[in-house]
């Protein structure tokens, strides 16, 4: 009687205590940055684009998204901005959806920057700055590409080229 | 009650006041864990006197389960108590993910993916359900996190022509936040206040906040035009306007309160004080084995207590 019992016990102790003392010895990888959403759905919030009309993620649901955040400020945006129209037009008709959010100006001064440079893709309006902020925006511009189910599949900080972005989707698209 | 069962009571109450009043200083103290242990010890070999006298093998079977649950919650209790990292308070900026080591990852939600006006911070874990912290302490297993309001202050910034402007933070947390979280501290005139700071890179400008209680609010303004309590009631914020070198710029230091907007070099300013929770972490021994080990001291004297019940017939 004595070993059928003593022996399980010790042997339930032993795992209690691994059990116990687990927590305080794992440590989990920190991550910053736009890429740690990857894998998980991308957050929607309801906007306003350019011309004050309400926008969603979801009118997009079905298509790749390739979302653009940027402001009027920040060079390497405006340097990016042409390549993205490029690949709006490249890819109009294949249900990809290109979209620029604007971080925190104006209505007035997004729409003027935009038809500085031609851009005829959506332009969203982000005031209140939550996209950037949920996507942990690292700087300006920062590229997400969402899954047709509105999962973010890739991220990045900093301007692409139009080679860049060209290969993004394809990855995407063939997953 | 026999010194045995005593002893297993004293463990088990010594590791759940732990999780009932958690973050004491005292539970990471030599002196307890030493204390916990040497009790959990007396636990055990006054199980093994036991264990020999005991004359059923029911009465064994409860002996052992005094013993383990008694060791199993100690070692529970001591685990935490000299192993766990320190308690910490994390702070972060509305639609922030704050990965916390060894807890997981906090979504601070913006607000309005609130529900009814309540902030619920979530917790992610892998191989767990999201556990969602709000008004009430959460136990999620080894630590308990408890909700903590703060205030924070949100800034909204203007050209002089009405356009807004985004709001950076290269120093924070969170870089395209317009919520500043106010986690350092400067003294002025004696008063020691929270303090942040934010850019406007679209003006090329450096924008310092601090923050100012309401009380210290109402020693600031003088203003005679506003009623005694509701200048009380304002908390105010003062803005210093730099340049994007940080020199010092001509009329850059106004101060705000009650949300109302002001003009600082060429800026329009506005800046709303609002609470939002910082989540403590606070680590306490693990539930799961103490309830079990709880249950175990708990059915094993049950079952040593009916024993010893005479039987009338």
């Amino acid at each position: 009687m004595h070993r059928y019992i003593i022996w399980p016990a010790v042997a339930l102790a032993l795992a209690i205590a691994v059990y116990v003392a687990e927590p305080y010895f794992v440590t989990q990888r920190a991550a910053g940055g736009p890429s740690g959403l990857a894998g998980q759905r991308a957050p929607i919030f309801d906007l306003r684009d350019d011309r004050g009309r309400a926008v969603s993620l979801q009118q997009y649901r079905g298509s790749l998204v390739v979302m653009n955040l940027w402001a009027s400020w920040c060079p390497p945006c405006r340097a990016e901005m042409p390549d993205l129209q490029r690949l709006a037009e490249a890819e109009a008709g294949r249900r990809i959806a290109v979209v620029g959010v604007n971080e925190g100006e104006s209505p007035r001064r997004a729409r003027a920057f935009a038809d500085s440079l031609g851009i005829r893709f959506p332009v969203w309006i982000d005031g209140a700055q939550q996209y950037g902020r949920t996507y942990n925006a690292l700087g300006l511009p920062t590229t997400v590409i969402l899954d047709r189910q509105g999962v973010v599949i890739r991220a990045f900080d900093g301007p692409l080229t139009l080679d860049e972005m060209r290969a993004a989707v394809a990855a995407v698209r063939a997953r | 009650m026999s010194w045995f069962a005593s002893t297993a009571l004293v463990v088990i109450a010594g590791v759940i006041v732990e999780i009932w009043l958690p973050g004491r200083p005292a539970y990471h103290a030599g002196w307890y864990n030493v204390a916990l242990t040497a009790l959990a010890i007396v636990v055990i070999v006054n199980g093994r006197r036991q264990w020999k006298a005991a004359r059923s093998s029911r009465s064994r079977l409860a002996i052992v389960a005094i013993a383990f649950g008694a060791a199993a919650t100690g070692v529970a209790g001591v685990a935490s108590g000299l192993f766990a990292p320190d308690d910490r308070d994390v702070v972060g900026a509305p639609g922030e993910r704050v990965r916390v080591e060894d807890v997981g990852t906090l979504s601070f939600p913006l607000p309005s993916q609130d529900r009814s006006g309540q902030v619920v911070v979530t917790l992610d874990r892998p191989l767990h359900a999201p556990l969602e912290i709000g008004a009430h302490a959460r136990n999620a297993g080894s630590f308990i996190l408890r909700a903590v309001p703060r205030d924070v202050v949100d800034v909204e910034v203007r050209d002089l022509l009405g356009n807004r402007l985004t709001v950076t933070q290269p120093s924070g947390s969170v870089f395209l936040s317009p919520v500043l979280l106010m986690q350092a501290r400067q003294t002025i005139a004696g008063m020691n206040v929270p303090f942040d700071s934010f850019n406007v890179p679209a003006a090329r400008r450096v924008v310092k906040a601090i923050l100012f209680t309401p009380a210290e609010a109402a020693v600031l303004l003088h203003d005679p035009g506003v009623p005694g309590p509701e200048r009380s009631q304002r908390a105010a914020v003062l803005f210093a306007v730099d340049d994007e070198n940080d020199r010092p710029l001509p009329h850059a230091i106004v101060l705000s309160a009650g949300g109302a907007a002001v003009r600082a070099a060429g800026l329009l300013l506005r800046a709303d004080v609002t609470s939002y929770p910082e989540i403590a972490v606070i680590w306490a021994p693990n539930i799961a084995v103490v309830a079990v080990g709880t249950l175990l001291v708990l059915a094993g004297l049950g079952v040593l207590g009916v024993r010893r019940t005479p039987r009338t017939h």
